[in-house]
């Protein structure tokens, strides 16, 4: 990597005063397993990193608060979260995806706000947390906004965050019994990166489909919600005619590429078949919950 | 720019040296003359370069060298730093569970962590803890042989929570 500089602020005010609205090449490092891919690869040179891993350890808490909403810190680790026994009870479908996200050493490492963050499409935390309907909390020089999680992203790697802002909570309001799964399809080997990522949830009242939340990513250039298959779910049973027609309105509403993964008539026949399959396994998979 | 003096322990001594923000954990270790951890992906997928900061599997290749500071770091050398090998170590051998032997420093290291957290492993649960171990050799086979050889009652011992 080619030098840089790199301050290592304890508190977040300090973190936040350190990071330079005007300049593109000062970046927040929370875990840098991401990032240092950037750099390795010569795309991303910082002249300065700020360094979060000496801010105050509450942004590294998770907790259930009242109301059984997961607060998650944006600096804890994805394993923390993989190994959370309130999340494991409560949002078995958070431990079912971090089982396969990365690797357990980069899970170590890599933390909550920067996997949300870091805008890219690949990722397997930002669809599953938007169709949970989780909101963040983003602070800056002139105080914390919120933002639902599905408006952080602006494009590929491009979020709506400022230079200067840091994503310091995200909370996830309690599933209430909404059913919730995410399938991801990597198509050259089991730990590459996904050709499509579909996380659903939703609730179920009288056998029907009730207020269905579909999320689509890695196929798209940025986590984006289907809105046509969302309404084509709503109020019906989770039948072949139904899960068929949602997965024909979301192979058509998204806007999905060739890349490198597949060409963009394979990764739209994934997504029919992914989105009956994730509402398959959000119906059938809260049960079979691994330690 | 800027070199820092970091102090941390390393297998056990507590040491001190100089390193820039540039650097990952792995060139701080070869700094030390420790080669067991390598770089060989450099992304963070094959497990190469495996090491462990206050008793935790990390990828040095993806670890700021200066974020050793005042950290517990550990590698594959320090294992049989009583004179005996880990139960690990001892059952990678009695399973032949490698060929050219590149890749295992970063497989013992990984598989003493699986050990921590699922003592009585599944097929499943070593396939997944190790999925991002590569074993260009493909003693894949011979490796999980390993691990549930590790994982029973005559190998569990404090070597393997050290």
């Amino acid at each position: 990597m080619i030098p840089f500089d790199m301050v290592e602020p304890t508190s977040l005010q300090e973190a936040i005063a350190l990071l330079d609205p005007e300049d593109g090449s000062v970046r927040p490092v929370a875990g840098g397993t991401a990032l240092m891919l950037m750099m390795k690869a010569g795309v991303f040179q910082p002249s300065r990193l700020v360094c979060l891993h000496r801010i105050e350890p509450s942004y590294a808490r998770i907790a259930i608060k009242d109301g059984g909403a997961l607060q998650i810190g944006a600096m804890a680790t994805l394993s923390q979260l993989e190994y959370d026994v309130n999340v494991g009870k409560h949002f078995p479908v958070l431990k079912r995806t971090l089982r396969t996200l990365s690797n357990p050493r980069v899970r170590n490492v890599a933390r909550v706000g920067g996997a949300l963050a870091h805008g890219d499409p690949h990722m397997d935390l930002p669809p599953v947390l938007a169709a949970l309907g989780a909101r963040i909390t983003i602070a800056s020089r002139k105080g914390n906004r919120e933002l639902p999680l599905e408006q952080l992203y602006a494009g590929y790697y491009e979020t709506v965050l400022n230079k200067d802002e840091l994503i310091t909570t995200v909370t996830v309001p309690a599933l209430d019994g909404r059913k919730a799964a995410y399938i991801k399809v990597t198509s050259r080997t089991a730990d590459d990166w996904p050709a499509l990522g579909v996380a659903v949830s939703f609730a179920v009242k009288n056998g029907a489909i009730h207020d269905p939340v579909v999320v689509v990513s890695a196929a798209t250039e940025k986590v984006t919600r289907m809105a046509n298959a969302e309404r084509l779910l709503q109020g019906r049973a989770a039948e072949d005619a139904a899960l068929n027609r949602a997965g024909d309105a979301a192979a058509d509403e998204a806007s999905i590429h060739s890349d490198a993964h597949g060409t963009a008539a394979y990764k739209r026949e994934l997504l029919r078949v992914c989105l009956r399959r994730a509402v398959r396994k959000a119906l059938s998979a809260d049960a079979e919950v691994r330690p | 720019m800027s070199a820092r003096t970091i102090t941390f322990t390393l297998n056990g001594e507590p040491v001190s040296t100089t390193t820039e923000p540039h650097r990952n954990l792995v060139e701080l270790l070869q700094q030390f003359g420790l080669f067991g951890a390598r770089e060989s992906c450099g992304q963070g997928l094959c497990g190469c370069c495996t090491v462990l900061v206050d008793d935790v599997a990390v990828s040095g290749c993806l670890y700021f060298a200066v974020w050793a500071d005042g950290k517990t770091i550990s590698t594959v050398e320090h294992l049989d730093a009583d004179g005996a090998l880990s139960k690990v170590q001892q059952a990678f051998i009695d399973c032949g569970a490698f060929q050219c032997g590149f890749c295992t420093p970063g497989f013992v290291l990984m598989a003493q962590q699986l050990l921590k957290a699922h003592p009585d492993p599944s097929d499943d649960d070593i396939r997944h803890y190790l999925s991002g171990n590569l074993c260009r050799c493909a003693a894949y086979p011979e490796i999980i042989e390993a691990v549930k050889r590790a994982a029973k009652a005559a190998y569990v011992s404090e070597k393997i929570n050290r």
